[in-house]
């Protein structure tokens, strides 16, 4: 049974790694277990879009429907390294950091508590997602977009030694697009309290 | 005798049952506080900006040509500059400058001699008056931002108008501009009339240098409540002056820019025109920059701003 199962999370592993972004690092570490697996798997994101183009010849509905899929995937990647995998902790949250902009990585890292299970993922066990909404506006430069404002709140439901309880996160992101896919450039973020 | 036996047994199974069952829950990992509702995740609050550990300074310009609304023909970039400013911000100070220069400013021009400075866009673009003006202040310009009639008016217009303090009581009928001193909510032809008065206000163009400032601020502060009070906003402003305005600014650095200035106090940027007086030229007006505007110059390079 045991090499089944490490066969089976192994396969997970390698399935989760080769769907993550061209140029985006794999958010399935070697930290993570087939709980935060599943956990990840679970997750279920309600994006509603819209954008924001030149004022003339923009057709938002088209433009918002293009780019939805890949800020999705950016969310699904925050919110699993974030909440679902505490393991992420242990290596210094290097898989959430790298989903910042090189000009709020270090705020970022000082904020963690507000951005993630943060100093409290030592005690969790597991988290399992409830909801997750996401509110999202892109900038479109040319054919592309270039930047978006993303409201997300996220609800899930921690396993601690103590008990259960629920964790939050309340988040108003401003996104930039680089060749490496999206980043955070800024950001006020909640943790901990309902909205 | 039964009877206890009987009682015994089914003690002794009920117990059984009990401690199976206690030991069937502890071996299921959390079950046992399963029901216990505890605080797993604190409350915290963080926000942040990009930071920016050098200063910067944009060259803004607004253009006499390519804006048709005002039958202004031609390309933004090769008309004359109406309006001058250097806006030098330090992010790390949280201060800086808006120094404004009249665009009639006799000042040396590479390969056109000396000129009136207005005229330097006309001549090279954009890079020429880059190279103008940062060899008149010894100031390094990292980017501009040029925009015209039509940008302005079109830009204030979509943002819903912007917060200014009218500082005089201005009728000009050249400019269009008829307004009451005191602070209001000016919508987009209502800002450009604002920024061109000159004929009918004390101080000429030093004094319509000031006011082009006034209306760059009043525009930040603008964008800062409506971003407070919509962050999404941000992105809309953007859009808007992707529209209006030309810039040598990548869009990333745009973006950062602008969540920066979302925290950058208005108050806390000087708006200055240097010192000149008007003179003669050739038979031309012109404005000769005053010997003060040197050492002003020297001070900005030296990051004070006070």
């Amino acid at each position: 049974m045991v090499p089944l199962a490490a066969l089976l999370v192994a396969a997970l592993l390698l399935v989760t790694g080769c769907t993550s972004d061209k140029g985006e690092p794999s958010t399935t570490g070697q930290s993570q277990t087939s709980g935060t697996i599943a956990a990840a798997k679970s997750l279920r994101i309600e994006v509603r879009s819209s954008a924001q183009g030149p004022e003339r010849a923009f057709n938002a509905k088209a433009a918002a429907k293009k780019a939805t899929p890949n800020m999705e995937r950016f969310l699904r990647r925050y919110l699993t390294v974030a909440f679902l995998d505490p393991g992420q902790q242990k290596t210094g949250w290097r898989d959430l950091l790298v989903l910042f902009d090189g000009s709020v990585k270090a705020a970022a890292k000082r904020d963690l508590d507000s951005l993630s299970l943060g100093s409290g993922a030592a005690e969790v066990k597991s988290v399992q997602p409830d909801s997750a909404k996401a509110s999202v506006l892109f900038l479109y430069r040319g054919s592309r977009p270039a930047g978006a404002t993303v409201k997300l709140n996220f609800e899930g439901s921690a396993e601690a030694e103590k008990g259960s309880g629920p964790v939050r996160l309340q988040s108003v992101f401003q996104m930039l697009s680089t060749p490496q896919g999206w980043r955070i450039a800024a950001y006020q973020s909640r943790t901990g309290e309902a909205g | 005798m039964r009877r206890p036996l009987a009682v015994v047994v089914a003690v002794a199974l009920a117990a059984g049952v009990a401690v199976a069952a206690v030991a069937a829950s502890n071996y299921r990992p959390f079950a046992a506080s399963a029901g216990q509702a505890v605080v797993v995740q604190r409350a915290h609050a963080g926000a942040a900006a990009p930071s920016f550990n050098k200063r910067i300074t944009f060259l803004v310009i607004g253009s006499d040509s390519g804006a048709p609304k005002f039958g202004r023909g031609g390309s933004a970039e090769r008309g004359r500059a109406d309006s001058i400013h250097l806006v030098v911000v330090d992010p790390v100070r949280k201060q800086g400058i808006v120094l404004g220069f009249p665009r009639d400013s006799y000042v040396p021009i590479a390969g056109h001699g000396t000129a009136k400075i207005t005229g330097a866009m006309a001549f090279g673009g954009p890079p020429l008056l880059i190279h103008t003006m940062e060899r008149l202040t010894g100031i390094h310009i990292d980017y501009f931002v040029l925009t015209s009639f039509d940008g302005l008016s079109d830009m204030v217009s979509r943002v819903g108008g912007v917060q200014v303090n009218v500082d005089m009581n201005i009728s000009d009928h050249a400019a269009g501009a008829n307004l009451r001193r005191g602070p209001q909510r000016l919508g987009g032809a209502a800002a450009l009339a604002y920024a061109r008065a000159r004929k009918s206000v004390p101080g000429g163009d030093f004094t319509r240098s000031r006011h082009q400032a006034q209306i760059l601020l009043g525009g930040l502060a603008t964008f800062q409540r409506q971003t407070k009070q919509d962050p999404a906003r941000v992105m809309k402003w953007l859009a808007i002056m992707s529209d209006e305005v030309k810039t040598n600014l990548p869009v990333g650095e745009l973006l950062r820019l602008a969540l920066m200035a979302r925290g950058f106090p208005p108050s806390r940027l000087r708006n200055v025109v240097v010192p000149g007086a008007a003179g003669n030229a050739g038979g031309a007006s012109v404005v000769r920059l005053s010997s003060s505007a040197y050492p002003l110059f020297a001070r900005i390079r030296a990051g004070r701003y006070g």
